[in-house]
C-alpha cells in the first residue's frame, strides 16, 4: 500500500513528462545520427557536395580475337562514394564487380572505344584513413652483394632525412641535387613507376609492406589525363598514401584512387595499342538533394521513400513552413508563461512574426504600423456609430482589405515594393488586433492599449528572430523529430509553477 | 547593478519565502486541480448563478427578468414598470463591463446614479449591444439580465469616489482565506480595477477590518479623492459575508473561487457574482502571500464541515 502511494507520488505528471522528454531526445538523437549517416543530411542548410563525373576512355585496336577487357575501378565505400556508374560499350557484355569491370565480346576489328563513367561525391569523413588488416610481411628482395651494400648505404642516407621511413626514402630520391649514390642506383630515364618500384623494394628490404596506387586528381573540366601514381605503405596499423615527389602523407585533396596493389589498371585480351584516358567534370549540388541517392546506397531507400523528403517539392515547402511552427509556439509559450507579457490574443504575435518573415523586417513593420494606425482611426469612427459586434468587426475587415489594396497601389506608383508586402499580413488577425486595441483604448486608456500592442510586437519580434533564421528553419525541417522534443518541452512548460518575470516586479512591494 | 535590480524586482526566492502565489502556480496547482471545467458555466452565467444561489440560501439582488432575443428587447419597459430602479447586466460579463444602473425613470427618460439622462433609445441600444455579445467574455451572443438595484449601505460612502465598493473574498476549499475591498478613484475613472488605479484595501479575514491599503502597488493611508482614513474601515456583518463565501463553495463545488459581495442597507450582504479565476491582486492589497495561507488550509483546516462550521472554525482558529 505504502509502495503504491510512493509510486504514485513518483509518477507525477512532471516526472512522466520529463521521462517522455528524455525518450524523445534519445529518439531524435538517434534519428539525427541516422539521417546524417545514411541520408547524408547536414546541419548547414546550403552545404554543397561536389559531384565528380569521371570518365575513363579505353581505346585499343582489336585484332579479331575474342575481346576481354578488365579495367580497375574505384571501390565504393572508400573516400569517395559512388553515386552512379555506367558503361558505354555497345555490343559488349558487361560485368561490374567490387573493384573491376570486365567487358567481353566476340572478336572485332579496328579501333575500339569503350567508356566507363562514374558519378562520385565527396565523403569527407573517410579521406585517407583506411584501416585494414595487417598484410603479410613482404618478401625480402634478393640483392647481389653490391646491391645490398648500396641499399644499406641508401637507407643510412635516408635516415638523415625527415619523416618516417617511407618519407625519408621518397625525400632522398627527390633531393636536388641528388646524392651520387642515388644517381648510381637509379636508371637513367626514371619514370614514376620505376621510382615507386625502387622505393617499394627498399621498403621491403626493411620489412615494410607497400603497394602502388593509381588514381586521378579530380580537377574541374580536366580531360585526357594519365592516372597518377602513388605509393601506399602499411605503417602504424593502416595503409598510408605517400606522394612520390614530396613524401606527403594522406590522400591529396580531390584525389581518387582507382586501383591499388599489383594488379594492373587495364588488361586487354584481343587488342593492342591499348590506352586509358580519364576526364573529370565537376558539378555542385546541395547535400540535401543527394539524400535520396545516398539512402539508396546505404540500403535505406524504403525508409526514405516513406519520409516527408520524398513528397513533391510544393508539399515539402509547405511542410518546411509548418515545421517551424512548434518552435514559434514555444517562444510564445515562454513569452507568456515565463516572462509573463500579456499579448493580444495567444498566437497573434506568432502570426505577425510569420508575416514579417515573408515581408522582411523593415517593410513588414512599416506596413504593420500603417495598417494599425489607419485601422484604429477608422475603428474610432465606427465606435461612434454603436454598431453591433459582428457587423462592426466585418466592417473593420473590409477596411483592412481596402487599406492593403491602396497601400499596394500607392507604393507601386512611388516605385517601392514596401506596400505589396502588406498583402502577407493575415487580414482577419489584423482586424481583430484593431478591434481589441480599440476596445482596450476605450476601456483602459491609450497607454494600456499601446502597451499591449508594443508587447505583442516584442513577442512577434522575438519569434521573428528565431524563425527568420534559415539555418534554424532548415534544421527543424531536416531533423523534424526535434518537434517531438519541442512537444514535451511545451508540455513540461505547462507544469511550470514558478514566478513569471513580470511577477517579480509586480509583487516586489510584498518583500521587504 | 544588482541594487538597481533589487529595487524594482524581487528575487524568486524572496517571493517564495513570503509565500506569494504566482499566476502559473495558481493555474496549475489550484485552478486546474480544484475547479472542474464543467462547473464554470455556473459562475460565468449570472442567471444560473442567481438561480443556484437561491437554492443554497444565498441572498442575491432580485431578478426582474432576462432578455434573450432581440425581439424581446422592446418588452423591457413592461418588465421594469413596477421597479423604480434597476440594473442591466450582461449574463456573461466580467469586471463590471456593460453594467448599466438606472436609479429612476419616468416615461421614456432614465437617470443613472450620477445624474446622466438616457432616452429609451439609449437603453434599447445598450440591450442590443449586450445581446450581440459586446460585453460578454468571448464575444458570443449573450443574455441581458435585469435585476433590482442594491440599496447600498452608506458605510462606504466616504470611501469611494464613484461606484459602490464590494468585498472580494477568496474562498479556498470552502474556507474564506483572504478578503479585500476595491475603492474607485478619480484616477481609475470610477472603476474598481486595481491596475487602473483603484485603491485596494486588504481586510482581515477574521474581523473585516483594514489590514493595509494600496494604490498602484504603493501603500497609502487616505483615499486620494475623498481623503477618508482608510485604516478605519470595518465591514459590518462580517460573519454573514464569510458565510456567503463559504456557501458559495457548496453551491459551485469550485475549490478556488472569488466571491464579490455587496452590503445592502436592508437585506445585509448579498452575493453579486462569483469568479472561477480570481486574480492575485488581493495579495498586494493584504500585503500577505496567498500561497502560504492556502498551504495552511491544506494542512490544518478540517475537511467535510458544513459552511457554518467552517466559518466558526475560521473565526476561532489561532495561528501557531
Amino acid at each position: 500500500m505504502l509502495m503504491l502511494k510512493r509510486l504514485k507520488k513518483l509518477f507525477t505528471i512532471r516526472f512522466v513528462l520529463t521521462i517522455m522528454l528524455i525518450i524523445s531526445c534519445a529518439f531524435a538523437g538517434y534519428r539525427i545520427y541516422y539521417k546524417v549517416k545514411y541520408w547524408g543530411f547536414s546541419f548547414a542548410p546550403h552545404e554543397k557536395t561536389n559531384i565528380w563525373t569521371v570518365e575513363a576512355n579505353v581505346s585499343f585496336v582489336a585484332n579479331g580475337e575474342p575481346i576481354h577487357i578488365s579495367l580497375a575501378k574505384p571501390k565504393s565505400s572508400d573516400e569517395y562514394k559512388i553515386l552512379d556508374e555506367d558503361v558505354v560499350a555497345p555490343g559488349y557484355k558487361t560485368k561490374i564487380s567490387q573493384d573491376r569491370i570486365s567487358l567481353t565480346s566476340d572478336g572485332r576489328d579496328g579501333q575500339q572505344n569503350v567508356y566507363y563513367r562514374i558519378l562520385l561525391f565527396d565523403n569527407t569523413n573517410g579521406k585517407g584513413k583506411i584501416a585494414a588488416p595487417a598484410p603479410k610481411a613482404p618478401e625480402k628482395p634478393i640483392f647481389s652483394k653490391q646491391q645490398e651494400q648500396t641499399t644499406q648505404e641508401l637507407i643510412s642516407l635516408a635516415s638523415k632525412q625527415t619523416g618516417d621511413a617511407v618519407q625519408q626514402l621518397i625525400r632522398l630520391f627527390n633531393q636536388t641535387p641528388p646524392e651520387p649514390t642515388v644517381v648510381a642506383f637509379l636508371p637513367a630515364n626514371k619514370t614514376p613507376k620505376d621510382l615507386a618500384q625502387i622505393i617499394s623494394n627498399l621498403l621491403a628490404y626493411q620489412g615494410i609492406s607497400s603497394r602502388l596506387a593509381r588514381g586521378i586528381k579530380l580537377q574541374e573540366d580536366k580531360t585526357s589525363m594519365e592516372p597518377d601514381l602513388m605509393l601506399e605503405a602499411y605503417m602504424d596499423g593502416r595503409w598510408k598514401l605517400y606522394d612520390l615527389t614530396t613524401g606527403q602523407i594522406g590522400l591529396p585533396k580531390d584525389f581518387i584512387i582507382i586501383q591499388r596493389g599489383g594488379k594492373s589498371l587495364l588488361d586487354i585480351a584481343g587488342g593492342y595499342e591499348s590506352n586509358v584516358k580519364f576526364s573529370v567534370l565537376k558539378s555542385v549540388t546541395t547535400s540535401f538533394n543527394l539524400a535520396g541517392k545516398r539512402a539508396k546506397l546505404s540500403n535505406e531507400q524504403k525508409a526514405f521513400d516513406s519520409s516527408i523528403y520524398n513528397l513533391p517539392v510544393a508539399q515539402q515547402n509547405t511542410i518546411k513552413w509548418l515545421m517551424i511552427f512548434p518552435l514559434a509556439i514555444l517562444v510564445i509559450a515562454v513569452v507568456r508563461n515565463v516572462i509573463g507579457l500579456s499579448t493580444m490574443g495567444t498566437f497573434t504575435p506568432m502570426l505577425i512574426a510569420m508575416a514579417l518573415v515573408k515581408t522582411g523586417l523593415v517593410p513588414g513593420l512599416i506596413c504593420f504600423v500603417i495598417i494599425m494606425t489607419l485601422g484604429l482611426l477608422i475603428r474610432a469612427l465606427f465606435s461612434k456609430l454603436n454598431l453591433l459586434l459582428v457587423p462592426r468587426i466585418s466592417a473593420v475587415v473590409v477596411c483592412v482589405i481596402l487599406i492593403i489594396q491602396y497601400m499596394c497601389v500607392f507604393s507601386y506608383q512611388l516605385g517601392s515594393d514596401i506596400g505589396s508586402s502588406a498583402m502577407f499580413f493575415p487580414i482577419i488577425i489584423m482586424a481583430w488586433i484593431i478591434e481589441r486595441a480599440s476596445i482596450t483604448w476605450e476601456e483602459d486608456g491609450p497607454f494600456n492599449s499601446c502597451r499591449e500592442i508594443v508587447f505583442s510586437l516584442v513577442a512577434a519580434l522575438a519569434t521573428y528572430v528565431i524563425i527568420c533564421n534559415s539555418t534554424i528553419r532548415y534544421i527543424m525541417f531536416a531533423f523534424n523529430e526535434l518537434n517531438l522534443v519541442l512537444l514535451f518541452v511545451i508540455m513540461l512548460l505547462g507544469t511550470y509553477t514558478g514566478y513569471r518575470l513580470t511577477e517579480l516586479k509586480r509583487f516586489r512591494p510584498l518583500v521587504k | 547593478m544588482f541594487q538597481w535590480l533589487s529595487k524594482y524586482f524581487a528575487s524568486p526566492k524572496a517571493l517564495h519565502e513570503a509565500g506569494i502565489l504566482g499566476m502559473n502556480s495558481r493555474n496549475f496547482k489550484f485552478i486546474s486541480k480544484y475547479n472542474k471545467r464543467r462547473r464554470y458555466p455556473l459562475v460565468d452565467d449570472k442567471v444560473q448563478t442567481k438561480a443556484l444561489a437561491q437554492k443554497f440560501g444565498i441572498t442575491t439582488p432580485r431578478l426582474i427578468g432576462t432578455i434573450e432575443y432581440q425581439h424581446q428587447v422592446s418588452d423591457f419597459q413592461d418588465m421594469v414598470k413596477d421597479w423604480e430602479s434597476f440594473v442591466i447586466k450582461p449574463a456573461h460579463g466580467s469586471g463590471g463591463k456593460g453594467v448599466l444602473v438606472i436609479k429612476s425613470h419616468r416615461e421614456n427618460t432614465y437617470f443613472t446614479p450620477s445624474g446622466r439622462m438616457l432616452t429609451y433609445k439609449d437603453i434599447y441600444q445598450h440591450l442590443s449591444n449586450t445581446l450581440s455579445g459586446l460585453y460578454s467574455l468571448g464575444g458570443q451572443y449573450d443574455t441581458a439580465v435585469l435585476e433590482e438595484m442594491v440599496n447600498f449601505s452608506h458605510i462606504f460612502d466616504d470611501y469611494s469616489y464613484q461606484g459602490i465598493p464590494d468585498v472580494r473574498l477568496i474562498v479556498y476549499r470552502g474556507y474564506p482565506v483572504m478578503a479585500m475591498t476595491r475603492l474607485a478613484t478619480a484616477a481609475s475613472g470610477g472603476r474598481a480595477n486595481l491596475h487602473q488605479g483603484a485603491v485596494g484595501v486588504g481586510l482581515d479575514i477574521k474581523t473585516g477590518k483594514t489590514l493595509k491599503a494600496v494604490m498602484r502597488n504603493l501603500p497609502i493611508t487616505h483615499h486620494p479623492d475623498t481623503h477618508a482614513d482608510l485604516s478605519k474601515i470595518e465591514v459590518p456583518l462580517w460573519k454573514e459575508h464569510l458565510l456567503i463565501g463559504a456557501k458559495a463553495y457548496e453551491m459551485t463545488r469550485l475549490g478556488y473561487l472569488g466571491a464579490d459581495i455587496v452590503l445592502d442597507a436592508n437585506k445585509g450582504p448579498m452575493m453579486l457574482e462569483l469568479n472561477a479565476r480570481p486574480g492575485l491582486a488581493v495579495q498586494i492589497a493584504n500585503g500577505i502571500g496567498l500561497g502560504k495561507v492556502l498551504k495552511k488550509v491544506d494542512k490544518f483546516y478540517p475537511k467535510r464541515l458544513s459552511p457554518e462550521e467552517r466559518v466558526e472554525f475560521l473565526l476561532n482558529y489561532q495561528d501557531k
